[in-house]
């Protein structure tokens, strides 16, 4: 579910930078699943995504 | 008849839609808008707000009050909200103003996610102001909030109150400009190219402009409602959209313009008046505003508002435009902390005012397009825009008859030391025809002077005319 504004992912990424230390693991966290998402099995990925 | 008008600028959110019937500001629901608001309308926080100030009085009107042509199918609720007396935008705020606007804005924001609700945008202009009261007045804004999610509002937060903050806070550049050139405010990209050094240790700066302009360019491609899909699923949280908000709440209260913190009080001690002027002067604005019932009143070149103090004793509400944005901005704190809601400041440069902005011109109206004031005060202003800025006099008086109001103007002859000054800028005889006979000819053509007085200088003249009908 979307707002009516572009959010932009750029915006949203950075959030979790600015919420602080729970954000930051947040972001690091996302940061891992991005780099790891390929490795995973593609059947889960795409479950996780729908 | 009744005479509808839909407001211009209430086209981006299909769930609220705000329309004027016969003086009242009305807003339309759909379905989805309708819910929103009434959890809304359950928090409370929603009185509080509305007791305090800080969100626009709200009640809840029937549907039927909005006429089916308008309504359609698609609105099931009607809301009413208190009339803001005058409208000004964001580019006209100075910036403790804008400081002001964005911390109510936050803490409406963090008590909405106190109570399940967020707001969906961050935008400076559904903010306005009551005198120096800063006010949210975009109810529609609320919405139930989707765990998980950041807030959507954030780029435009930073966008249009954010960044102008910064950039005057840690550049001394002025905002107003830029947010009068684009409605959607400073773009990331470009605000991170004007912070170099060390200036990305400036509180927010890394952050806010540089990550988030980096963030920006490397994620374009990125589709948003993946990335929120992502975020939750690396564990963001409602929790964390509060810890984001509160960190953006605590930067903004400490952002301060360093020269309006500094210089104001010298301003007043270099002032040209003196006491006895000052005070005839005040004398005569009242004279000429008693017991007219004046509702709106401009004070053009109100310059550090003693005139528009004085025209509050005798009218509802008055503006007063100035270009000066330091003395406006320490007008507004002293209006702040006093309380006052009669009293707006306005920036403005009068030679260059506000033009109508946005979708085809029609969101952000022309400044002079925004009310009719009742009475105009026009003191120590005509030579500035006659000399410095070349408009001939004629000019000058079709420009104040077509405002419309009764006039208090002064007259400032070009042997008095102020105009002097300025005369000594230009060249020998340029300004020839800038002399009192010739205003009192252009004025009385169009008003009638029903007062007039001679300041004891001998160089400045005070006028009372009425528009002639």
């Amino acid at each position: 579910m979307l707002a009516y504004l572009d959010a932009a992912s750029g915006s949203l990424i950075v959030q979790a930078i600015v919420a602080g230390a729970a954000g930051a693991a947040v972001f690091f966290k996302l940061g891992w699943r991005r780099i790891t998402g390929p490795f995973r099995r593609r059947a889960a990925a795409e479950h996780d995504e729908r | 008849m009744s005479d509808l008008e839909l407001e211009p600028a209430s086209f981006r959110d299909p769930a609220s839609t705000v329309a004027y019937l016969d003086g009242r500001v009305l807003r339309g629901l759909t379905k989805d808008g309708a819910a929103d608001f009434d959890t809304l309308a359950a928090a409370p926080f929603f009185a509080k707000a509305m007791d305090d100030g800080k969100l626009v009085r709200t009640t809840q009107v029937p549907v039927e009050d909005l006429p089916q042509s308008v309504r359609g199918d698609a609105w099931v609720r009607a809301l009413e909200h208190e009339r803001i007396p005058f409208v000004s935008y964001p580019y006209e705020w100075t910036f403790s103003m804008l400081r002001d606007a964005a911390l109510v804005h936050l803490d409406l924001l963090l008590a909405a996610l106190d109570a399940d609700l967020t707001m969906k945008d961050g935008y400076a202009y559904n903010l306005a102001f009551v005198g120096a009261r800063p006010v949210f007045i975009d109810v529609g804004s609320f919405e139930r909030v989707r765990p998980g999610e950041p807030w959507a509002g954030y780029r435009q937060f930073c966008q249009t109150m954010l960044y102008p903050l910064l950039l005057q806070a840690h550049k001394d550049v002025r905002f107003q400009p830029w947010l009068r050139g684009a409605v959607q405010g400073i773009q990331p990209q470009d605000l991170a190219k004007l912070f170099s050094g060390t200036d990305k240790l400036k509180p927010g700066v890394l952050k806010h402009v540089s990550l988030h302009g980096a963030m920006d360019q490397r994620y374009s491609k990125s589709r948003a409602q993946d990335t929120q899909k992502e975020l939750k699923a690396a564990g963001f949280s409602t929790e964390l959209q509060k810890a984001t908000v509160a960190a953006i709440r605590k930067l903004v209260a400490r952002l301060e313009w360093g020269r309006s913190a500094s210089e104001w009080n010298d301003y007043q001690k270099t002032s040209t008046y003196t006491d006895a002027e000052r005070e005839l002067k005040a004398a005569f604005v009242a004279r000429a505003l008693q017991g007219k019932g004046a509702r709106l009143v401009f004070d053009l070149g109100g310059n550090d508002g003693t005139y528009s103090r004085v025209a509050a004793n005798h009218a509802d509400y008055v503006v007063c435009a100035d270009g000066d944005d330091l003395v406006l901005d320490g007008l507004y704190r002293s209006l702040r902390q006093e309380g006052n809601h009669q009293i707006l400041p306005a920036y403005l440069d009068l030679s260059d005012p506000s033009p109508a902005l946005g979708w085809r011109g029609r969101e952000r109206a022309a400044f002079f397009d925004r009310g009719r004031p009742d009475a105009v005060l026009a003191l120590a202003l005509l030579h500035h825009l006659a000399i410095t800025g070349n408009v001939p006099l004629a000019e000058l008086v079709d420009w104040l008859t077509a405002l419309g109001g009764r006039l208090v103007v002064e007259f400032v002859d070009p042997t008095d030391p102020m105009a002097d000054r300025l005369l000594a800028n230009k060249p020998p005889g340029m300004h020839g025809d800038y002399r009192r006979e010739v205003f009192e000819r252009l004025l009385e053509a169009r008003f009638d002077v029903v007062d007039r007085q001679e300041l004891p200088s001998g160089t400045r003249t005070l006028y009372h005319a009425t528009p002639r009908r």
